[in-house]
Parts: structure tokens; sequence; C-alpha cells
């Protein structure tokens, strides 16, 4: 290994994602100085906020109880430590699996005369430091607030030794990560179907366990939500004086406050420390050996077998049975559905990933306690909404996005881009039909007296879902990063940066909640209301006099948002690609 | 100086290369040819060390491809069939960044270097642009700058002239015609045959990973009986074009 070499594609790698200067070529679209240099400004006022926030408040209680606060809580402390270790662990689990699956993107530095160790060792450090961004921002910022506000003597020490030890936490949290998801990748290699399978179910099940992690927050007495976290990460360990977050905090809190630092406690941030280092460079060398070994190889379906003749009809799948469709719309969707069922990690994502805006959405509402309990049924009725509207924003504007250069060298210039739209956006309808009736059982045996609403509210689902797809559609033809799968912090299904960008992707978010919002609780407000004056059965039958007008409204945002999606990707496809 | 020996590489069910063996003296262009999927770009991948043999061996000017992969790097320049550069750095930019990599001494010794490389090519005002704004041919015209900016000893090129205008392909036969004068080994694969019959000295044909036919014009010509042109030599090695499908496929367009 080259220190040299490692701190050359370091560089490199900060300079090709933070680039602030401007470039100079004619050929290059050129950026506002504020947009280059908007994250600076934004993480420098971020910072100036926290600090004049702790400048401010400290001294209204004293420095003399914040410091006994500090000295007494170094077990929060390391509950938080601790928290970003875990996050930075869950967040890299694909982290290391993903780089050496995409080795061919980066070719030209494999070329280089640098080791293979080396240039994984890099992608990794790379990672750490990048997932380091948002803690050390925050985390500096409010050891400097803290600092100015301390009487200790040697209080601003206790920011670089926060910078490292944060750093070395994370080192861990990606390195563990990293290993794991090669282990898996070990596992797995060649065993294609079985490969997906497992990450379907790992990535399904670890969606699941976070979603019931947030209900159990969110279900226990909101008065008690802190003290309950703490209970939990408690008996898990998090606050042990044995693990990597409370030699942070000890280490790191003690300079600050000036009590003495134990001695045991510098051995163990040294132990750790030393920890990370070994672990980040065993992710190099399996890494290597994942590479050369072939772990992550698709599997060729070439085989050395004698050449068989095959002789092919016009190709139209027709992968929807009971619809016929034309070819453009019938080939897109087909290639929608086999191109995301190819990848089960993003197959769990995509299908099970909703369960978590059901948490963020609806569950707050139980937060209030066992009043708000009467909505259950409609607010289960309403968790279908998120899944309506998240298959069409990722089966439609997600996939464009991330089909990127494809649909541009598909050779598709014959083809109308509205129709392959349209085939992305019909991709994802049988799912919400699936997840239609899945949630329609749960309601049923929840509030069998719902059963008149439901199967307005199935229809109206659907027609949110092709609304929803084709506005997302429109929106990754306005801001899709369409250079994204070349990235290696932007693979698909991947949380890191969304493939839209910008404003566009509130466009391609938020114009959907809040169609489906407003027309699923419009129509049964209006149901519930006339069925109060009127009686039930006259409610009820609102519901399906205003349920036409609702899926006209949808069907037409479809038509209008898939063509002008169209127009805009034939438009991109004419001036970059051509 | 380029030695394969019985290189071998095996993925799950397919043998991409089985047990090829050459040999590319200095000062000598060497092409290896062959239909799609024969192996030529595996066989190349394997010598750059980006995939490593199952079995076999190679040393690049003495330097083994197992053992001694960085120092034998350090000596090639390499480009690419579709060259994978960053995109977010502008042309000037990585072909400095290339040039750090190699060791070679910042400067302007080095600026008027790159500077020449990149006129000699039509590429100097695209220089700072983003590389994802470049054409194919643009792309490819800025690796092979950054494939000869470190002067190597072996230079191995992948379909290097496809996609580039007549006047590049021009210059990179000149530039190519010169390193050889000047002692480089260099490696070239292309299915333009009337390429490779001008300009190299020796030439190996690959079908199915297998070695079928090697040697000079005059030794393939030998080996290939009553055939002059090496489109006729390699059709008549590798297979030529089925005329009874192609009648029916006519006919049924017709």
């Amino acid at each position: 290994m080259n220190l040299s070499d490692l701190l050359l594609l370091l560089h490199e790698d900060f300079r090709k994602s933070f680039r602030v200067g401007r470039v100079k070529g004619k050929r290059t679209e050129q950026k506002s100085t504020l947009r280059r240099f908007f994250p600076v400004i934004g993480g420098t006022l971020v910072a100036l906020f926290i600090i004049w926030i702790i400048t401010t408040i400290v001294p209204l209680f004293g420095w003399p109880f914040v410091a006994e606060l500090i000295s007494e809580n170094l077990g929060i402390g390391a509950t938080i430590f601790n928290a970003i270790l875990l996050f930075s662990f869950i967040g890299s689990i694909m982290v290391s699996a993903s780089t050496v699956g995409n080795s061919s993107k980066m070719e030209y530095v494999l070329i280089m005369p640098i080791s293979m160790r080396t240039i994984f060792l890099e992608k990794t450090i790379y990672v750490i430091l990048y997932n380091s961004i948002l803690w050390q921002l925050v985390g500096v910022s409010i050891f400097i607030g803290l600092s100015i506000a301390s009487s200790s003597l040697f209080a601003f020490l206790s920011i670089p030794v926060f910078v490292v030890l944060v750093l070395g936490v994370i080192t861990i949290g990606v390195s563990l990560g990293g290993l794991l998801g090669l282990l898996f990748s070990k596992l797995l290699a060649g065993r294609r179907t079985l490969k997906q399978i497992g990450w379907f179910l790992g990535s399904a099940a670890a969606i699941v366990v976070s979603v019931f992690y947030y209900y159990a927050i969110y279900s226990s007495d909101s008065g008690e939500l802190f003290q309950w976290l703490f209970a939990i990460t408690n008996a898990l360990g998090f606050s042990s004086d044995m693990t990597p977050g409370y030699a942070v905090s000890a280490l790191s809190l003690s300079v600050l406050v000036g009590v003495p630092i134990r001695i045991q406690d510098v051995l163990m941030g040294l132990v750790f420390l030393l920890g990370g280092v070994f672990l980040v460079y065993l992710n190099a060398v399996v890494s290597e050996k994942a590479h050369y070994s072939g772990w992550l190889a698709s599997g060729s379906k070439r085989t050395s077998a004698k050449l068989e003749s095959l002789s092919h009809a016009t190709w139209n799948p027709q992968p929807i049975p009971g619809f016929t469709f034309n070819q453009t719309v019938s080939v897109s969707i087909w290639y929608n559905i086999a191109s995301i069922r190819r990848e089960g990690r993003v197959l769990a994502q995509y299908l099970v990933g909703p369960l978590r805006f059901v948490i963020f959405l609806i569950l707050p509402v139980f937060a209030v306690g066992e009043e708000a309990m009467i909505f259950t049924p409609f607010l289960i009725l309403a968790a279908l909404i998120p899944f309506a509207i998240s298959y069409g924003v990722y089966f439609a504007g997600y996939e464009i996005v991330y089909e990127g250069k494809n649909i541009m060298t598909l050779q598709l210039a014959a083809a109308n881009m509205a129709d392959y739209i349209k085939g992305k956006v019909y991709s994802a309808v049988p799912f919400v039909i699936a997840a239609t009736v899945i949630i329609s059982v749960i309601i049923i045996i929840i509030d069998f007296s719902l059963l008149p609403y439901l199967p307005a509210v199935a229809i109206a689902a659907v027609f949110i879902n092709v609304a929803s797809g084709a506005i997302a559609a429109n929106a990754a033809a306005i801001g899709g990063d369409f250079k994204a799968e070349r990235i290696i912090t932007r693979q698909r299904g991947s949380a890191v940066q969304q493939p839209i960008r910008g404003w566009s992707i509130v466009r391609a978010q938020v114009i959907p909640y809040i169609l489906g919002y407003a027309g699923v609780f419009g129509m049964l407000g209006i149901g519930t209301l006339v069925g109060a004056v009127q009686g039930a059965l006259i409610g009820i039958l609102s519901v399906y006099i205003f349920l036409p007008i609702y899926a006209a409204i949808c069907y037409f945002l479809f038509r209008r948002y898939s063509h002008s999606a169209g127009v805009k990707l034939a438009q991109i496809e004419a001036s970059k690609y051509l | 100086m380029i030695e394969a020996l019985e290189l071998t590489k095996k993925f799950t069910e397919f043998t991409a290369v089985d047990g090829l063996s050459f040999h590319v003296g200095a000062g000598e262009i060497y092409g290896l040819l062959g239909p799609n999927g024969s192996g030529k770009s595996t066989t190349m991948r394997m010598l750059l060390g980006i995939l490593q043999p199952t079995s076999g061996t190679a040393r690049i000017m003495g330097h083994g491809i197992a053992n001694e992969i960085v120092a034998a790097k350090r000596v090639m320049g390499y480009v690419p069939e579709e060259p994978v550069l960053p995109e977010r750095l502008t042309g000037w930019e990585y072909i400095n960044y290339v040039a750090d990599i190699w060791r070679i001494q910042r400067g302007p010794e080095r600026e008027e270097e790159i500077e020449e490389l990149l006129t000699l090519l039509d590429i100097r005002d695209a220089s700072d642009d983003l590389i994802e704004t470049y054409s194919k041919g643009m792309a490819r015209k800025i690796g092979l700058v950054a494939a000869l900016i470190h002067h190597p000893k072996v230079l191995i090129l992948d379909e290097v002239q496809a996609g580039i205008d007549p006047r590049g392909a021009a210059t990179i036969k000149e530039i190519m015609n010169g390193l050889r004068d000047r002692g480089a080994s260099i490696l070239m694969s292309t299915h333009v045959l009337e390429i490779a019959e001008q300009m190299c000295d020796r030439i190996g044909i690959i079908n199915q990973g297998k070695m079928i036919a090697e040697g000079t014009m005059d030794e393939l010509r030998l080996q290939a009986k009553g055939h002059s042109s090496l489109e006729e030599i390699f059709l008549s090695l590798t297979g030529g074009p089925d005329m009874q499908k192609i009648a029916e496929f006519l006919g049924e367009i017709a």
C-alpha cells in the first residue's frame, strides 16, 4: 500500500463529488456560483446556527450545571455515539459489495500502477469520510459551541479528540457492514436466484424490523419516549463502558468539561481506533479477494456448449395477463419488471419500503394516546396511499433515471417515449393491486363496517398510482441524474443520494401525496358527512359518485404528465445523446 | 515485451480464454484478431491485472502479472474499447491525475507535453470540459493521451481506432508507428482487418479463446492456402457469413 497513491485517489474522488470551482469548458453546462457553493454555504450556516444556539443557551443555565450534566451522563453520550456506529453499519452493508460489483465502472483506476488492495481501501475510506460529513458537521459545531461556553482551559482539545474518535467509530461501522455484505456475496457467489431471494428477504427483514422499531417508539407513552429509548439501548448494551461509543463519549466529553481522564478509557479508545484501522484494511483485503474471485459476478449465460440455431418471433411480451398493450408499452412493462426483479434488494426496497412512510405518516397519530385508536381502520385505509404513490414514484420516476443512458441507447428513437413512460407506470399497477388486497383483508378483520368503502379506495389507489408514476416520471425527466448509475455512492436502490435531484424530487414525492391524501380523505370525508346527514347508504353512494370524478382527474394527470415526460426524454435523447 | 504463457480464464460455465500463448517483442506491433466474444478483451484485461488468470501466466517487461502486477502496470498504457473515465473531471484534470499517479514531475515540461498530445489528437479545445460531455471518439482520444503521457514501454490498445474521425485515426496510426520505432511493444485488437494488415508485424487469430493461427502476413498466407488478403484468411479460419441465411433474409424483406 502506498500512502501518496491513496491520498491522490481520495483527492480526485472528492474533487469529483464536491466541485466548487467553475468548469471552464464551453461544452459544459455552467452552474451558478451560488449553486456551486451551496453545500459549503449551507454547511457553514448550519454550523454557525448550532454554535450560536449553544453559546446562547448554555450561559442561561451556567457552565457548571451543564458540565455536571455532561459528566454525569456519559452513558447517554455513549448511546448516541454507538447509535452512529449502528447507523454506519446498517447503511454500509452493501457498500463494499457494490464497489466490487461495479469495479468495471472504474476501470481507469484499475489499470493504474496501484495495488487493487489500495484501490478498494481508498473506496472504503471515501465512504467512511462521506458518511462522517453529517456527524462531523453537527458534532464539531456542538463541540465548538460547548468549548466556547466551557470554563475548562483545554476544552478546545475536545474537538480533535471528537473528530478522530468519531471517525474511528464510523470506520468500525462501515468496515463491519462492508465485510458482512462481502460475506453474503461469498456465501451466495454463483447462486444467482438464491442470492436474489437472500437479498430480498434480508432487505425486507431490515425494513420490517426498522418499522417495528419505530412502531415501538410511537406506541410507547409519548411522554416517556426518550426514557423508553434509553432503556432499550441500555438493555442492548449501548451505554456500556466497554463499547466504542463509550470511549468517544468518555474521552471527548471529559476533555471538554475538564475532568480527569481514566487510563482505561484512553486504552479502550486506542484499541477501538486500531480495531477500526484493522477492519478497514481487512475490508480492502476481502474486497480484493472478492474482485478477483468473482463473488459479485452476475453469472454469464454464455457457455462453451455447441452453437444452437435460434429463431425469434416479433417480440411483444404482454407481461400483464388479461391486458393487451402496443409493443412499446408492452416492452417497457416487461423491461421494468424484469430489471427490478433481477435485484432482490431493490425489489424489497421498492415493495416493502413504503412501510416506512406508513410509520412516519400514520403512526404519530397513535402517539396521541388511546383516544386516537378510533381512527385506526381509517388510518390503515390511508396506509394504502403511500404504497400506491411509492410504487408509482419508484417504478416510473426512479427507474427512468436508473435506466439512464440505456433509455437513450436502446434504439428507442422510433418508439413513442410517452408510451415507454406509460409502460413504466403500468408496471407498478399489479403490485398496487397486490398491496390493496393485503390491506383490504387487514381492514375487514379490524372493522367489517368499512367494507363498502373498500372498492372505492382500491380503485382510487390504482388511479393515484398511475398519476403518481406519470408525475414522478415527468419530474425525473426534468431533474433526473441520468449519470447516477456510474457513481459509487448513487447505486440503484441506495439511500445515499436520490436519483432525482433538487426541486424535482420534491415535485415527484409531494404532489402525489397531496393528490392521494386529498382525494381519498376528500372521498371518505364526503361519504362520512353525507352519511351523517342523509343516512349511511346515501353516504356510501356519494363516495361512489365522487370516485369517477377523482379517477378522471388522476387519469388526466397521468395522460398529461406521461406525455410531457415522453417529450422531455425524447428531447434529452436528441440533444445530449445523439 | 509481452509474454503470455498458457493463459486461461474460466468463468462458471464458460472458458473465455483457453491456454493462450503469444509473445510481443520490443519494437513490434502484434494484432490480436478474432470474432466478437473470442476472448481478446479478456486476454488484455488479464495482462493488465484487472482479471486474474484461472491458470497460466504472463510477463510484462519481465514482471510477472501474478506477483509484480504494480511494476507491470507502471510500464503499460491501455486504451479500452469502451473507455470508462471519471466523468466529473475535465479532460485536463484527468490527464494530470494520471500523470500524478505515474509520478511524472509537475511543471511546465509536463504541461507542455500534455498540451502537445491534446493538440495532436485535436482534443485541446475540449480539455477544460467535463468528460461526461465528450463523445465516444473524444473519450477514446483522452484515454489515449492518458495511456501515452507516461511513455509506456508496452501499449495495449483495444479497438482504439473505432469511432475516431479519419484524421484522428491517421494520427493514432503515426503515433503507433513512431512508438514501435522507439522500441515499444504494442498489442492491439481491431476488427478493421485492413488496419491490422497494414500496421501489424505479426498477427494472432483467436477463436473461442484459442489461438488458431499466428504469424506474419506471409506466414498466415501459407497457413491458409489460396487466400491472399487478411480478410479472406480470417474468414476461412473463423467461418464466413452464412450466405444462405442472408439470401433468405433479403428475400423476406424484398
